[in-house]
């Protein structure tokens, strides 16, 4: 049966609840450090030799997709009740609307050493310690709204910009391209200046911390974030009907693309699913 | 740098009419400025570094000090057109892996979604965002399941 995504700034006070405590289970079983692994170790580029599965690449979209799903069934595992909330960054853009709030993902960190001190995530609670990362910290950090230079989360406007393109993506299919749905919502402009970073490039800025870094999934605000990305893949598609995820064919021999992203019936890896086989998940999940 | 009134590099979008995105009205002169200094002063970085007396040899290395941070950067040769040069930078002694985008910037594990002209610059950017007194882990994680390597070849 089909479950629902909803809007985190409408959940009720149980349904936070119970997201909060299957994320704990997940976090104590030692699971979730596994999500963290996996996306530290795919953090390819695109000016480098071999494979992007997941980032400057047309598989950004259904590898983020997938890893939603399988945090979804390991929190499902804890609590069949449980989805995973998504984050309308237009709409909730403070830091202390939805989900900053303490029932949910906390707010800020504290300014000296940037330690989020509120909420189930908290260090002091001793839910969430931080053991896999980038840096040695042992706690979840955060600067929303970067208070040293401030910048503002991209607003519907900039997602429309994204949305309208009816190109799924192009050649060469990295973060150099200027049209295509996927690296306009992606987020990588053409690398200096604010124009570098883009819708969810943006967020993962604001957010900053954690969210910053390779080790992005440390927050679990990376889940919200990421299924309201999702559900702009969903829109995207709904709105260009005809469209479908591209590369439709892995590229030719003597393209400096070749065996450097995955085409539309290619392994998605580290899975055994292709990114077509994760255009419509209408069976399993739908937003609210 | 020729600045449009939208505050994008002019010519910076690949030139398609829609390649910039749409510049929201309550985004004032101010966020404008702040946006251009953040991810990238760094455009003036190449000619900035040139003067600094902590870059003996550019393009061959650094060694500076930055917010507290000792940074150092060793680039060796390579071949082949991703093997031009390599980079193995550290942070207080611990290795930062780099990465390098297709239009020639860096971005780095710790500041992982913003990309800068020079090696440097994104090894002052991952020390902009290191909490006091927070070190890099000693190793950076898992293995690389993309790509095969540790060092990011120039």
């Amino acid at each position: 049966m089909t479950y629902v995504r909803k809007d985190a700034a409408t959940l009720t006070g149980t349904e936070k609840r119970r997201f909060v405590n299957a994320l704990l289970e997940v976090k104590r079983r030692g699971e979730y450090d596994e999500f963290v692994r996996m996306h530290i170790a795919y953090n390819a580029a695109d000016g480098e030799r071999g494979l992007r599965a997941a980032h400057m690449t047309p598989s950004f979209l259904p590898w983020h997709r997938r890893l939603l799903l399988d945090l979804e069934n390991a929190l499902r595992r804890v609590d069949s009740s449980v989805t995973i909330p998504y984050w309308d960054w237009t709409r909730d853009r403070t830091t202390t609307s939805a989900p900053w709030t303490a029932d949910l993902m906390g707010g800020n960190g504290r300014r000296s050493d940037r330690q989020v001190t509120t909420g189930p995530f908290a260090h002091r609670e001793g839910n969430w310690p931080i053991r896999v990362g980038v840096t040695d910290e042992g706690f979840l950090t955060r600067d929303l709204g970067r208070r040293s230079d401030p910048i503002d989360l991209p607003t519907k406007s900039d997602l429309d910009w994204a949305l309208k393109d009816p190109a799924y993506d192009v050649s060469p299919w990295d973060s150099t391209v200027a049209r295509g749905f996927r690296n306009k919502l992606e987020g990588w402009g053409p690398g200096r200046g604010r124009a570098s970073w883009r819708n969810h490039n943006r967020v993962h800025r604001w957010v900053g911390g954690a969210m910053l870094g390779a080790a992005a999934v440390n927050d679990p605000v990376f889940w919200l974030h990421h299924a309201f990305v999702d559900l702009q893949w969903h829109r995207w598609q709904r709105r260009h009907r005809r469209a479908a995820y591209l590369p439709a064919a892995p590229p030719a021999r003597d393209d400096a693309q070749h065996g450097r992203v995955v085409a539309r019936h290619e392994k998605l890896p580290p899975w055994d699913v292709t990114p077509g086989e994760l255009e419509d998940v209408g069976r399993i999940y739908r937003y609210a | 740098m020729i600045i449009s009134r939208r505050g994008a590099p002019v010519g910076a979008g690949g030139g398609t009419p829609d390649a910039a995105p749409p510049g929201p009205a309550d985004r004032t002169r101010r966020d404008l400025a702040r946006g251009l200094r953040a991810c990238a002063l760094a455009a003036l970085a190449p000619a900035l570094a040139a003067f600094r007396p902590a870059h003996p040899r550019p393009g061959t290395g650094f060694d500076v000090t930055h917010g507290g941070r000792r940074i150092r950067g060793v680039r060796t040769s390579g071949s082949g057109a991703f093997e031009d040069g390599r980079w193995h930078v550290t942070v207080d002694g611990r290795p930062l892996h780099l990465m390098r985008r297709a239009d020639g910037t860096w971005l780095s594990m710790v500041d992982h979604y913003c990309s800068y002209p020079t090696p440097l610059e994104a090894a002052r950017a991952a020390v902009d965002v290191l909490g006091p007194g927070v070190r890099l882990r000693a190793a950076q994680a898992a293995d690389r399941h993309e790509g095969g390597m540790h060092d990011v070849r120039a």
